[in-house]
């Protein structure tokens, strides 16, 4: 018989993969963490990862640009392709991958220096631009976010002195000044009352047109609203992932269901 | 189909769906009910019936009512995703195809008390069987809905082309009756009435079929259903 699924109708996954995860594997010491990973970040799309605390979802983002080197006794085993190289391999250098793949934190964590610094600081590590360069692409970023108009004027202030929402726009335009091919966001909007977050959410749909984007939220409809594709994690394994519209409507898997309806353990 | 085994974290979710089921169930009854004493009034003169039916339609729109504002406050305060956002929908959706079919079985009753149709000039085997075979299948519709049966569902939506096949040949049997002889023409349009009306409740009836193996599966169905030859005719 001739069904319609509504999955029919969603976007489809064309171009290669921003980031293929192959079999991966993560361990916080004797803690099996991540378990057997597959799955692909399409190209400028958003891809949501959503489940309950502890399920794995902000350790993948971790492993996806290496934040988890920082820590003794964690290790990742499988490979991570970005740019047709295994980023989890010895030999990447960790620092020009994490410009290219470039992650804003739940709080929003300004450095302790201007507005404009913040932007600059990353750019000036990866680059040498003239002043005139650096001033028209930290005009460039704020304006991307939205903040430019807010803080044209007073660029040399602290950027401690910004509200939340305000901070957490310009740690996603330090993230985009450097240019990166992949924005991870670990649950971005979740210190933001309800108006800095919809900025947010608008600024997502604004960046997906140039960057590949992973967002981790515990708010499923922020899910449903900013990604494309959304991945649902559940004690450390991949139980299911396919377009928003499928996962919010019809999942295939019964944990899926159970989690998004709200009837978990 | 997904089973809803499990019950919402938060009780007072859980207990605002099974109201909702409850409104949607209670509407299938009264409909039920109406369509069963339409069908009787017809058939065997059956005044008493043919009153009540009416009398049940404030109900069913008591009852439409309720569904619709419980349903904007589920969707407004709860959210509902997957599962239980389609239940939600089909809910709305099926409140209103239940209300139609209690306006087409009031539609009916009213007819049968009309003088003309005391004494039939025309056989009524037709219509009859008819209203037997709208009746099962909205009896079966009700079952599919009650239980979220979405394999039943998919059943009775294809089996109401023998509806369809029946009202078509109707149509074609009255119109030679009323060329026949013009006395016939006041009785058999009004019977044409009734088909029509019978015919309109297994429309309705498989509308509700879709919404519950929607809502039971995630899937559509086609949207051309199998139908005995009543679009192709313009009937």
């Amino acid at each position: 018989m001739n069904m319609t699924v509504i999955a029919d109708v969603a976007p489809k996954v064309t171009a290669d993969p921003a980031l293929s995860i192959r079999d991966l594997d993560f361990w916080y010491g004797a803690n099996h963490a991540l378990k057997g990973i597959s799955l692909d970040f399409p190209v400028r799309q958003v891809t949501g990862m959503i489940g309950p605390s502890g399920c794995g979802k902000s350790t993948l983002l971790r492993v996806l640009n290496r934040m988890y080197d920082l820590y003794p006794g964690q290790r990742a085993t499988g490979e991570v392709i970005f740019d047709g190289r295994n980023i989890i391999a010895p030999g990447v250098d960790v620092n020009v991958l994490r410009s290219r793949v470039g992650m804003v934190f739940q709080k929003p964590t300004p450095f302790p220096m201007s507005i404009y610094d913040n932007i600059a600081f990353g750019v000036r590590l990866h680059e040498r631009i003239s002043r005139a360069e650096m001033d028209q692409r930290v005009e460039d970023v704020l304006r991307r976010v939205a903040l430019w108009p807010e803080v044209k004027d007073r660029l040399g202030a602290s950027a401690g002195a910004l509200s939340g929402g305000q901070q957490q726009r310009l740690c996603i335009a330090r993230t985009i000044a450097t240019r990166p091919e992949v924005i991870l966001l670990d649950e971005p909007t979740s210190a933001l009352d309800p108006v800095s977050t919809a900025r947010i959410e608008e600024l997502l749909d604004e960046l997906k047109r140039e960057f590949s984007i992973a967002i981790v939220t515990h708010n499923l409809q922020q899910a449903a609203r900013c990604a494309d594709r959304v991945a649902f994690f559940y004690m450390g394994r991949l139980v299911e992932v396919d377009s928003a519209d499928q996962m919010f409507t019809a999942p295939r898997e019964k944990q899926t269901q159970d989690y998004i309806t709200g009837r978990f353990g | 189909m997904m089973p809803h085994e499990s019950a919402h974290t938060v009780q007072s979710y859980e207990q605002e769906l099974e109201h909702l089921r409850s409104l949607i169930s209670q509407m299938g009854g009264l409909v039920e009910r109406q369509t069963a004493q339409a069908i009787a009034a017809v058939a065997d003169h059956d005044e008493v019936a043919a009153l009540e039916v009416p009398e049940l339609d404030p109900k069913v729109d008591d009852l439409e009512r309720q569904t619709e504002a419980l349903v904007i406050r589920l969707l407004a305060l709860r959210a509902p995703m997957a599962g239980d956002l389609r239940e939600v929908v089909a809910a709305l959706k099926i409140s209103g195809d239940l209300e139609r079919i209690g306006d087409c079985a009031t539609s009916i009753a009213r007819r049968a008390l009309r003088s003309e149709l005391l004494s039939y000039p025309v056989s009524m085997t037709g219509l009859f069987s008819m209203g037997r075979m709208v009746q099962e299948n909205l009896r079966r519709t009700i079952d599919a809905m009650d239980r979220r049966d979405s394999e039943l569902a998919r059943s009775v939506w294809q089996s109401d082309m023998a509806v369809d096949e029946l009202y078509v040949s109707m149509f074609r049997e009255l119109v030679t009756y009323m060329m026949e002889d013009p006395r016939n023409i006041g009785p058999c349009t009004h019977l044409l009435f009734v088909a029509k009306n019978l015919e309109r409740i297994g429309d309705h009836a498989t509308n509700i079929c879709e919404r519950v193996y929607y809502a039971a599966t995630g899937r559509i169905l086609p949207v051309m259903r199998p139908r005995g030859g009543i679009a192709d005719q313009g009937l």
